[in-house]
Formats: C-alpha cells, structure tokens, sequence
C-alpha cells in the first residue's frame, strides 16, 4: 500500500542534521549537569558544621536525686564577632563580621543519661527578647543557672544576649527541653576577647539520639531580628549529638 | 434482531472491570485512612477521618469508569504496534445525550460533595460558649501555649477531655502553621494578627503539633508533645505549672 | 469536509535555506553567539557590581541592593550580547533590518551553527526549548534525588537544613519553569505554525528574545546557592522570604526574568493563531492542540503578572525598605499569600492544558478515530481556565485569612471538577472502538489516564476544608500535586515529545529502550508518590529535612521509588539522544497522522511551505467516508498537487470563523 522504505537519497549535510546538532544537545546538558553538580558540591561543604565536634569531658559520676549518674563537662561561648579569633583559633572560618556566634563549633557530643555541666562565657550584648518566657531558665539541675557566681532562675528579659535552647528532635525524647537565657555584657564594648559573663548551669542528658538546640533572642537581622546570623546554620543553632 | 448477552456485549465487559475495580477501590477506602492515619483524639479528627473514607469510596466507582474502559479498550480493540497504522476505526465525533448525560452525573456528585463539605465546616466552625481559651504562640523555632486567666505558659499542650477548646494563635515572627493532625486542628500563625481555631477532644491519649509552614532551618523541629487527660489531672497539672487552685480549678470546669 | 489539506514540496530549485547571503548580512548578528552573550552578561554584571558595591554605603558582599543590580546587569548583558536587542536599536536608529538581515537571523548558511545563536526560525527556537527543557528537568531532577537521599534516614547528616530547605526552594522553582515551557516551548513552537498553514509565528524576533531572556534568568537561579540559600520553599511566602539571605534576590529576579519571557511567548502564540492561520483553516478546524496552546498561555497572559509582582514587591521589601510584607511595619504576610495564589492557581492549569492538549493529538491518532466531542473539550478548557481564576484561596483555607470565603472557594474548586471531568469522557470516547495502535507515544497516554485519576481525585480530598485541615501542607499535598504535574502533565508532554520527536529529529525514537523507560517511570511514579501519600496520611509535614521515625517506612518507599524514576528519566534521555544519532531515518508521516506537520516533509524547510496550503477539512478524518478509511500517505508529494478552482470561494484569512 504505502512504501515505507527509507529515502534513497540521502539528505545533504544540510543545517537540521542530526550528528552536529545532537552534539549541542549533548554538549548542553553535560555542561550543565555538571556546573550545577559542583555548585551543589560547593555549597554542602560550605554549609557543613565549621569547626567539628566538642566532645564533653568525662570528670567522673555524680549524683542527682538520689540515682549515680556519668558526669561531664562541656564549655563553649558566644562572641559578638563571627570573623574574629581567639587565641589564633578562628570562631567561624569565613564568618561574617557583623554576626554573633557560638564558638569555637556549634556541634556537641555527651553521653546519654548523663549529668552535664555547662560553662558559658558570654561576650555579646544584647537587648529585649521577642518572648519574655525564654528569660527563665528551665529543665536545668534544680531549675536554675549560675551568673558570675550568682544562682538565678530567671534573668531581666530585657537583659538577654542569646539563649540556649535545646530540644528533642521529632522522635528523640519529646520530653527534653532546655532554656537558659545567657546575660548581655553592659554598655558597648562587646569584642572576641573583651569582658564577659559566665554562666554556668547542668542538666541531664535524654536518651539517644540528636537534639536541636538554637537561640532565641533576636540578635539576627531583618524581620523579626531572625534573618541575618540566626536564619544561617551555624552560627545560633546546631546539634547536640546524644550517644 | 437478537440481542447479545449482557455480558458478552461491550458494555457488559466493561461493567464487570468496573465493578471488581470499583470493590477495590472501595475495601482501600474503608481500610487504608483508618489504618494510615494516626489515632484521632478529638471530633473534629475523627470527622476528617470520616470524609477522608467517604470521599475514597465515592471516588472509586468514578476512578473505575474510566480505567475500566481505558483497559478494556487495551483487551478488545488494540491492534498491536506494527511498523503502519493500523485500519482506522469509526468515524464517532461525539454523542450529545452521553455527554449530557455525564454533565448531569458529574454535577449531581459534585453537589454532594459540596454539600458534604459544607455541613462539615458549618458543624468544625459552630461557636462554643464557655470553650477553655489557650493561646498558641509560635516563633522561629518553638510553640509556646498559655492558658489565660491561670497565669501557666507551658510548651507541652496540655488539654482537658470533652471540653471545647478555642484556640487563638499567634506569631512573633514569621508565619508558621498550628498543625495537629491527631487534634484535627491547621490553622497558621501570623504575626500582629490572631486567628482562631475550635477543637472538642473527646478522647484520652497524646499527640503532637507539628508546624505545618516552613518558616527557616528548623522548621522540621518545630514541634511540641500534648495530651488529652481528665479533667482532674488537667487541673493538677496547671498546677503544677504554677497556677493556684482556684484558676486551676476555673480553668479546667466542664461546661455546664 | 472532504479532501485532505494540500501542501507542496521540498525539492523544487531554489530552496529558500539554499538563498547566498552577502558578506555583510546580518549586521552584529555574524558575530553574535552563546560566547559574546555569556561574555557580554558576565562584564555587565561585574560593572554593575563595582558601581552599586561603591554606591551603597557600609554595603557588604551581599547586600540585596548589590546582588538585584548584579543581576539586572547580568540579564541585560547576556541578552545584549546574544543580539536580542538588536532589532529594536536598530529600528530606533533608523536604520532597521533588511531581508537579507532577517533571512540570516532565520539562519541561512550557518548550519548548526545557529542554535548557539539568536535565531529566528520557530523550529529552531523549538528545538533550543527543547534541550533547555531537557536540561533544567535534569537538574531539578537531580536536586529532587539530593532531597530524597536526606530523607532516607530520620535525622541524616548528609545535608545541614538551610542546604535542604534551599534544594527544596530551587527544586520547586527550576520544576515550574521546566512545566510550563515544556509543551509551549518545544512544540507549540514547532509545530503550531506548521499546524496552521503558517510560514513562522506572527513575531519571529519575539521568538527567539523569549528563548534566550529564559536562558538568562537560569543562571540568577543557580545564584541562590552562592549568595546564602533560600529557605522559604518555591512558594517563598513573606515574611520568612523577606527575612532570607540575599540569596532571595536573584531569587525574585529569576522570577521577573522568567514572567517577561513568557508574556512575549503568550502573545507571540495568539497572534499567531489568530491572524496567521492559512486559507481555509478556520477556527472550528484548528487542531485541538492550538487551542491548548493558547488558552494555556492565554491564562498564562492573566496570571504571571500576579508571580511578577509579587517578586517585585519582594525585591523593594528587601532592598528599599517598604514594608508591603512585614506585620511589624503596618503589611501583611497574607498580602503576599493572596497575590501569590492568584498566580499560583491558574499557573498549574498553564501548566496542565497545553500537554493535555497535545496528548489529545496523540489519542486521536493512535486510536485512529476523531477527537471524541471537540466542541466538548473545547467548551471544557474555556470553562477551566474561566474556573482556575476563581479558585486560589483554595491554598489558603488554613491561613486564617477571611474564613467566611472558604465556603466559596470550596464551591468553585469543586466546580473545576466538572469540566475536567468532560475531558475525560472525551479522551475515553476516543478510545471507545477505537484501531488502538500501542506504539510509544499511546503508552504515555495510558499512563495519564491512570495517574491524573489519583491525582483530580485527591486534590478533591483538599478542596475540602476540614480534610484540608487534616493534609495542608503535608506530604499529601506533594503526593498530589506531583501526581498531577508529573504523573499528569509530564506523562502527556512525554506522549508529545514521542509523537512529535519523528518531525522535529528526522529520526524514528528507538521504542525498546523506550518502553524500558517507560516502564520504570511508570513504576517509580506509582512507588513514589503512594509512599508519599502514606506519609501525608500519618501526618508528615512538607519540606522537613528531619522526620520522627514513625515516618520511617513511608520515606523509604518515597526514596526507593524516586531513584527507580530518576533512572527512568535518565533511559529516556538516553533513548531520545540515541536516537536523535542512530534512529531510523523518519518519513514525513511515519503515525499516518492527518494534520498539516504531517504533510510536509522531513526535515521541514524554511518557512515550511513553498505554496501556501489551503485547508478543507479538520485534522480528525478517520474513517470518514469521504477518504473511505484510505491510509496516509508516509512520504509528502513530490508534485504539487493542483490547487482547485473553488479556492476563489474561500476569502483569505482564514474564513469564517
């Protein structure tokens, strides 16, 4: 009926042929494919934890509430310039210099069912929380913190530097919640390496896994104080790793 | 002129395809919601659950129509794929009284499901005198919840049993969503504006908020563990937030 | 009704791609390719960089203002150096193109060459659609695949939160512009013109402007993951997008880029359908193909410029400081929601109505029957894209905004029920007795039958509002929503790139690997998305980098599904390339199709038609008596055939409408 046979003719080397234009094709997405897979490279290391893992020290057991528990230490701190260093150790390798951060790392290790002792020193200045319920310290040894020696169990929410505020991940111990607010440094000579306040407190450690902690005093920029150092990862957030 | 047997004829065939596709479609939706969804622990949960079922099983007679014929036409009137078209088929540019007759059908279920959904919302939006107030407060990256009048600010949800609860929601930055499918509650929280919810617990167990609208890094962790207890141990545990006795107590009464 | 249209040949003397051109034909063009433009766009942006950066004080790297003008710069560079600007400068200068300029923008005498440049022809700007199309489904695929590994286990440190939720974000955007040009851009392109009995569409310059103003805005969106992520999701609702790092600016401006480009589209398409369509071919006998393409774009034309100004807005909220998006400053976040949404509902059926349309073509040829109720469909699409405009606060049922409306907005979307529902009758009544011929282009369409069921009926669970309440913004709504535009409208632009790919390659697709493809893609859609779907149904919220474990098993089904699609995808991609090199050579008519792409032949020549065709009947004469069933002919004629005497008859343009 109909001759489907292929043309005998062939059809000149003529601007539509397929070989130089599937090379386009194949050039094209190849190229492509390939920047976009670097530029995705480029930004995940970018973006991973700065500076490794502190792992709590081990001093021995203690006893809370009757039941003996591991005991550990763990100390970090928080400084009003990202850029800066300490001691020749930089707080945040390619930070941003009118950003807070916590220092030296962002990512901690304690042992699970474990009394942890933190000790904060704390750099920054600060101002007014957004919510005046994260100025008390919660779910801490006794319900209370110790600033310069003093033992609170809630500070001036107008006072307020950062926060540490840690969590259970969905699935982790939903239970396990943590708050201490971290008092600001007076007047306006915060620096890396200027006055400070210590602020030391303990809590048990949940079950493991890994827990979120983050900020929660506004010390970003743009809306509501959370764009800026808080909305980028590694700064005023991270992982506390449960093992 | 004798007529072919029901079943041998086009449309019998068809029919039996939708039927059995139809019997399937209609044991998933009894089974599957119920099963996959997690367990409901207030009314309005437990009517989404219901559409959820009722929807599935009106679906499936719908679904199997077409894939009935999409698949008879595979069984009885496929030509196979040689190299040139195969002879063409029947010149049927259309059939106004089926087509008609379709708009007439397909209307009449969308009224239904129209009228379905509109009860449900008029009976989930119902005001409640005397509902326990709680305030939902949402920022980057926590839920906070008040209970007005006690003085309690807690990050668990704590609520009483078959006591209707109004829930006005807020952000302090950016817009998050109040999201428990358990509790049969969405609503978002925006900032410098409150909005309000409705929820009747009706049953003992716990469930979890989760937000619902991306708001940053932490968006995944953003949530909080709540529970639906008795009333007396709604009471005590307001309490034990700090609330005095009688608040607590104030709080947590029955509506008469 | 009657005879078949009419067309010419190709191998009379003196093809028009044969014309020599003078040296200087052309003018700037000669020297204008990919190369100048990326080079011309790469030299602007710097300078524009260097003048905002020492024009905004205390401004660091990235600051928004620095990045907006970047990218401005870089835009108008890339396009100034590709010669999109060309021809208006000229005209403004007095001194416009000559015929032989325009005949070497059509691409005369440049051989490959001139797909790395600004060509005019519409077959080539449809073939440059094409591989964009490839390449940005690629990518967005592949960021789809990062996604989907994070989300193996419940808390995996492969990717920090702020790189997921930017994967999550360029994902989105890159997949939305891939779908809306998927069928526009290629074959609207190619083949409508041809279709219509035209020699190219109306604006052939506006043509290729939209090609390369879209490759422009490709790499402002690449940017986002070089200026600090963007966390807030495609649909970047304000004010966590006003919040973001600067990231959000190329962001918006990709946006704005994009919206312009396909403006000049829409109106380049129905101009053209509307005025350009040869003697005979009037509007009851367009293919139903055309009608998809213009009221797809048509709808497009409404609602883009709602994405336009949203981002706009967006961009002043960041960089100048108006606050039409931030509560604490007197705006609002549901401002933006609600502008948002009036784009962000039509935008789908812009998406969905050209593939759909052009799956239409594949269901009639491959039946082997007429286009069951074309008034129907027609009538059907109309009501859709009159519907889709009424409905977009469908999205915001649980923002609190305006709870009064919801009983409306329910009743709308559950009305756009209706006509779609007319759709399916039509594309089962042209099944119904069909010849069905089960080559590869009929097996996509198969597939859509099974796919746009699941996903029209669960997006009727969410037009709902109390289960809408129960599944907003859960992995429901992304089950549903990729069942539609993936399993839906990609599977029906699937069933068009088979169809058509014969036509526009000159190759027959190798149906083997086809049908592999085609068959992992049709697993790893179903395994996907139902495993999506259970994690919607347990309660799994939408673009989390971390779940609680119960959501274990449901994202491993997800997962497991989404790599046996990708490769899938990837067996296609190979499929099309291999046999764009080694296929069998194409007749001009290899489905026996009666439209007028089939009656020329292949490759097709410039400007299509040597003798403009006149046009007696419509497209969908299967069976009819009047040609008694007789197969088409493969090949095109090599004699013109005689034009008829009575073509005094018909006035030209087209006729009656």
């Amino acid at each position: 009926m109909v001759d489907v046979t292929a043309r005998t003719d062939e059809p000149e080397l003529d601007p539509g042929s397929p070989p130089k234009l599937v090379g386009f094709i194949i050039t094209a997405v190849v190229a492509v494919a390939v920047a976009v897979v670097l530029a995705v490279l480029f930004w995940l290391q970018g973006y991973s934890s700065p500076s490794g893992t502190e792992v709590a020290r081990s001093v021995g057991t203690a006893t809370v509430n009757g039941v003996t528990l591991p005991h550990v230490t763990l100390s970090f701190q928080t400084y009003p310039d990202a850029s800066g260093s300490v001691n020749g150790v930089a707080i945040h390798p390619g930070g941003n210099p009118s950003w807070p951060a916590y220092g030296m790392t962002n990512e901690f290790q304690v042992p699970a069912h474990a009394l942890v002792t933190v000790t904060v020193k704390q750099y920054d200045s600060g101002g007014t929380l957004n919510n005046p319920w994260f100025a008390t310290v919660r779910g801490t040894v006794g319900g209370v913190a110790t600033v310069n020696g003093k033992s609170v169990q809630s500070i001036d929410p107008n006072d307020v530097a950062h926060t540490f505020t840690v969590r259970g991940t969905p699935g982790t111990d939903p239970g396990f919640f943590l708050n201490v607010p971290l008092l600001a440094v007076g007047g306006n000579n915060q620096s890396d390496n200027g006055p400070y306040n210590t602020i030391v407190f303990s809590f048990v450690s949940g079950s493991k896994g890994i827990y979120a902690w983050n900020c929660e005093y506004p010390c970003g920029t743009m809306v509501a104080g959370f764009g800026g150092t808080m909305g980028a990862y590694g700064y005023m957030s991270g992982f506390i790793h449960v093992v | 002129m004798e007529a072919k047997p029901f079943f041998s004829r086009p449309g019998g065939k068809i029919f039996v395809i939708w039927l059995l596709m139809t019997i399937i479609g209609v044991v998933i939706g009894l089974y599957a919601p119920k099963h996959l969804m997690p367990q409901m622990v207030s009314i309005e949960g437990h009517r989404a659950v219901l559409t959820v079922v009722v929807f599935t099983v009106l679906a499936a007679p719908v679904a199997a129509l077409v894939w009935a014929v999409g698949t008879y036409s595979l069984l009885a009137w496929r030509r196979g794929a040689p190299e040139t078209p195969p002879e063409d088929g029947p010149p049927i540019r259309g059939n106004g009284p089926l087509t008609i007759v379709w708009l007439i059908v397909t209307s009449f279920l969308c009224i239904v499901l129209l009228v379905w959904g509109l009860a449900e919302l008029s009976a989930d939006t119902a005001p409640h005198s005397n509902a326990l107030q709680v305030d939902v407060t949402g920022q980057q990256w926590l839920w906070t919840f008040g209970y007005p009048g006690t003085g309690v600010q807690s990050r668990t949800l704590v609520l009483p049993v078959n006591r209707p609860v109004q829930f006005n929601v807020t952000s302090e930055d950016v817009t998050h969503g109040f999201w428990s499918l358990s509790l049969g509650v969405q609503i978002d929280a925006n900032p410098d504006v409150v909005t309000t919810l409705l929820a009747t617990p009706n049953k003992l167990g716990s469930f979890v908020v989760r937000c619902s609208q991306i708001c940053g890094i932490y968006h995944a962790f953003m949530y909080a563990p709540g529970k639906v207890v008795t009333t007396t141990q709604f009471a005590q545990w307001l309490q034990s937030q700090g609330a005095s006795a009688a608040k607590a107590d104030l709080a947590a009464r029955v509506t008469p | 009704m009657g005879r078949d249209n009419e067309v010419t040949t190709d191998t009379a003397p003196g093809r028009l791609e044969d014309t020599a051109l003078g040296p200087q034909a052309g003018g700037l063009y000669r020297r204008q390719n990919l190369i100048t433009g990326l080079l011309c766009g790469v030299v602007l942006a710097v300078l524009g960089w260097l003048l905002s950066h020492a024009l905004v004080q205390g401004s660091h790297w990235g600051t928004d203002m620095v990045v907006t003008v970047t990218m401005v710069c870089w835009v108008l560079g890339f396009n100034a150096g590709m010669g999109t600007f060309n021809a208006p400068i000229r005209w403004a200068l007095g001194h416009d193109q000559s015929d032989e300029d325009l005949l070497y923008a059509a691409g005369v005498g440049q051989g490959a060459k001139r797909y790395w440049k600004f060509c005019t022809d519409h077959k080539v700007v449809g073939t440059q659609y094409l591989v964009l199309v490839l390449i940005l489904f690629f990518v967005g695929g592949g960021l789809a695949l990062l996604i989907r590994t994070q989300l193996i286990t419940p808390h995996s440190s492969f990717l920090s939160p702020q790189t997921y939720n930017t994967l999550v974000t360029v994902h989105g955007t890159t997949m939305i512009v891939a779908t809306i040009i998927m069928v526009t851009g290629p074959f609207t392109n190619f083949v409508v013109p041809i279709m219509i009995g035209a020699k190219d569409m109306a604006f052939p310059r506006l043509n290729a402007a939209s090609f390369w103003i879209v490759v422009s805005a490709v790499p402002c969106l690449l940017a986002v993951f070089f200026l600090g992520g963007v966390n807030a999701g495609w649909t970047t609702y304000a004010p966590l997008s006003v919040q973001d790092p600067p990231a959000m600016d190329t962001f918006a401006l990709t946006i704005l880029v994009f919206v312009t480009s396909v403006t000049i589209a829409g109106v380049n398409i129905i101009v053209t359908v509307f005025t350009m369509r040869a003697k005979g071919m009037t509007l009851g006998r367009l293919p139903i193909f055309t009608w998809g393409s213009v009221l797809g774009t048509g709808l497009g034309l409404y609602a883009m410029p709602a994405f336009f100004l949203a981002m706009l807005l967006m961009i002043t909220d960041r960089a100048t400081g108006t606050s039409f998006f931030v509560a604490a400053q007197g705006g609002t976040g549901w401002l933006y929601e609600n502008v948002f949404w009036i784009m962000g509902h039509p935008e789908v059926y812009v998406i969905l109505i050209p593939p759909v349309a052009a799956m239409l073509e594949v269901a009639s040829t491959f039946a082997r029957k007429p286009l069951f109720g074309y008034a129907v469909v027609l009538g059907a699409f109309v009501a859709i894209d009159g519907l889709s405009i009424l409905v977009w606060a469908h999205h915001m049922f649980t923002t609190g905004y305006a709870p009064d409306l919801s009983g409306p907005f329910m009743l709308t979307t559950e009305l756009i029920s209706i006509p779609t529902g007319l759709v399916f009758l039509c594309i089962i009544g042209t099944l119904w007795r069909g010849s069905i011929w089960t080559r590869l282009p009929m097996y996509f369409v198969y597939l859509f039958l099974w796919n746009f069921i699941i996903g029209g009926v669960t997006g009727i669970y969410l037009s709902d509002v109390p289960a809408d309440e129960a599944f907003h913004n859960s992995m429901f709504v992304t089950a549903h929503f990729h069942y539609t535009l993936l399993g839906g409208a990609m599977i029906a632009a699937a069933a068009a790139w088979c169809y058509w790919f014969p036509k526009v390659s000159g190759r027959m697709l190798n149906e083997r690997i086809g049908k592999i493809a085609f068959w992992l893609i049709a697993v790893g859609i179903q395994i996907t998305y139902i495993g999506m779907f259970w994690e919607g149904f347990q309660g799994m919220p939408r673009r989390v980098a971390y779940y609680d474990p119960i959501f274990l098993r449901a994202n491993q089904m997800a997962t497991g599904g989404s790599y046996i699609l990708f490769l899938g995808w990837l067996v296609l991609l190979y499929c099309i390339i291999h046999s764009w090199r080694n296929g069998a050579q194409a007749p001009a008519n290899p489905w026996g199709g009666k439209g007028l792409e089939w009656k020329v032949p292949t490759p097709v020549p410039l400007e299509n038609f040597l003798v403009e065709p006149v046009v007696t009947s419509d497209p969908y004469g299967y069976g009819e008596p009047e040609t008694n069933g007789k197969p088409e002919p493969t090949e095109a004629p090599h004699e013109p055939e005689l034009v008829p005497a009575m073509v005094d008859e018909v006035p030209a343009g087209g006729g009656e409408l």
